[in-house]
């Protein structure tokens, strides 16, 4: 038996977690209505934002501050939407295409189901907001680069965050079936305006704002803000994010967790099969 | 005696209604065992609760000593499952569904696995076929052969031959034969096809309303319930179970003290 499976167990996982990121690679290759995600909607985000940024910066005083915040935020903001997006899907894939009971009777485990699809994420999430990047240097001078090494603990920030949504939304499909797929996309609609991608949080009504303090993803943001005023990197706002994350991904594994045991407790394996 | 399975005591409840109710199956190594009773009977919340896809109310369940949902995934990398309802993973070609769950199940040369499966059951020429474009019992063979790639203790099939045409489900089970002889593999298996039944299994589980309500060799089920057959047997279960609920519920209680 030694010679015909794998008995390293570190060897193992990484055979399975590659194998699961192999699976959404050829789904993506056959499936080019799939890659809207990672190239059609970044040049309309970039377009878009970056229209009324250069709108902005010609006609306000505050202007050159505008346009740095709409490109700023449109680029991280491809990060979450791309990590949260990447995994929803991969697991939405599952439930499409009926091969959820498939996954679950193999030997599997969750974590290295979420891993191998978190995985293949990581290169839609470097496809998508590569070309947003791209797009906002070559269409409007706008190098996000330029940002230096604060870079680097917003964008660890905003992956982790996109991931966490993104088991949140796994839950709750597993526990609500196919009519909670919507939240997969609906739910960076929420995000996205209450985190302060494009302005600081002060520009929020009053009885959002709590909403939106209590979101890791708003003080990433607000990091972002300071690096493109030339005010160095907040640690102040990463340490924050950083604690609220954790908070969050205790949160989403919590969740997670009990609406897997829900899910296999109801038999709600039968929606799939 | 070494138990490739042993599940004791296993209830399951959906909303009001019990669907398994306190059933015991054990599967010794390399034995063949057919699961089986009319619609409704549980049998496949059952396998589903082997296979720990199900979480059982009350119960235990050992898969070659790794004990659910604990050792679910160890217990899982010795087992094989396939249903005829199955379908294949969308957008992949045989080869990559293939390769993609002998990598889950952790084998080391799934090259050599995956054609050894595909000539046991006369389908190398589909390797390279897109899942989309099987019929249905091509699906069915690539299904068995993905169950089978990691060499598995038990197999666990669903209806594997429903909707198959005769000669595709002769070439099934005698790949199957093939297989529990060569490999040592046990096999559990529903199905709806009696004589399939009695020709693959050295005995059968018959479950109504349930509960199991026999457990014994083909012929010597037949004889019990006064049938030729297993098919005699499984239409009288049938009929009572429709017409007289109450009826079969005491029979299987009868059945089971005598037992």
């Amino acid at each position: 038996m030694s010679e015909l499976r794998e008995t390293n167990p570190r060897k193992l996982s990484w055979m399975r977690i590659r194998s699961i990121a192999r699976r959404h690679y050829y789904v993506m290759l056959r499936s080019p209505h799939r890659l809207f995600d990672v190239t059609i909607w970044p040049l309309v985000d970039v377009v878009l934002f970056g229209s009324i940024g250069s709108f902005i910066a010609a006609n306000e005083s505050a202007g050159a501050r505008a346009f740095g915040y709409l490109l700023g935020g449109v680029v991280l903001w491809h990060i979450i939407y791309q990590a949260q997006i990447a995994l929803s899907t991969g697991f939405l894939e599952e439930t499409w295409s009926r091969n959820l009971l498939n996954i679950m009777i193999t030997p599997v485990k969750e974590w290295e189901y979420v891993a191998g699809t978190a995985l293949f994420g990581l290169v839609k999430l470097i496809l998508g907001t590569g070309l947003v990047a791209v797009t906002a240097l070559l269409l409007f001078s706008f190098d996000v680069t330029d940002l230096g090494l604060g870079l680097i603990p917003i964008g660890a920030i905003l992956l982790t965050v996109g991931w966490l949504i993104a088991l949140f939304v796994v839950g709750f499909v597993l526990r609500f079936g196919s009519g909670a797929e919507a939240l997969a996309w609906g739910i960076m609609f929420v995000v996205m305006p209450l985190s302060g991608v494009f302005y600081p949080v002060d520009a929020l009504p009053d009885v959002i704002r709590p909403l939106a303090l209590v979101l890791p993803t708003t003080y990433a943001f607000e990091a972002m803000r300071t690096l493109l005023d030339g005010e160095g990197l907040d640690w102040g706002a990463i340490g924050i994010a950083t604690a609220s994350t954790l908070v969050l991904t205790l949160g989403a594994l919590l969740f997670l967790t009990r609406m897997l045991r829900v899910f296999r407790a109801r038999g709600f394996i039968s929606r799939y099969s | 005696m070494e138990y490739v399975l042993r599940a004791s005591g296993l209830v399951k409840d959906y909303k009001r209604t019990r669907a398994v109710d306190g059933i015991d199956i054990e599967v010794l190594k390399g034995e063949r065992v057919g699961l089986l009773g009319p619609n409704g009977a549980g049998k496949t919340t059952t396998l589903m609760m082997l296979l720990g896809a199900i979480l059982p109310e009350e119960g235990s369940i050992e898969i070659c000593g790794h004990r659910l949902p604990g050792g679910r995934s160890e217990g899982m990398q010795l087992v094989g499952f396939s249903a005829g309802y199955m379908p294949l993973a969308e957008r992949l070609r045989v080869s990559e569904f293939l390769r993609m769950y002998g990598e889950l199940y952790g084998v080391v040369d799934v090259e050599a696995r995956m054609q050894a499966g595909l000539e046991r059951f006369r389908i190398p020429q589909l390797a390279e076929a897109m899942g989309t474009q099987l019929s249905s019992g091509q699906r069915t063979l690539v299904g068995i052969v993905k169950a089978t790639l990691h060499r598995p203790r038990l197999l666990v099939l669903d209806e594997p031959t429903a909707s198959l045409d005769p000669d595709v489900a002769l070439r099934v089970r005698m790949g199957l034969q093939d297989l529990c002889q060569s490999e040592g593999t046990a096999l559990l298996i529903t199905s709806h096809n009696m004589v399939e039944i009695e020709r693959l299994c050295e005995r059968v589980i018959f479950l109504s309303r349930g509960r199991v309500i026999a457990n014994d060799a083909p012929r010597a089920i037949a004889s019990q319930f006064e049938s030729d057959d297993l098919e005699g047997v499984f239409l009288h279960l049938a009929q009572i179970g429709s017409d007289q609920p109450e009826r079969a519920e005491r029979g299987a209680q009868e059945t089971d003290h005598s037992a």
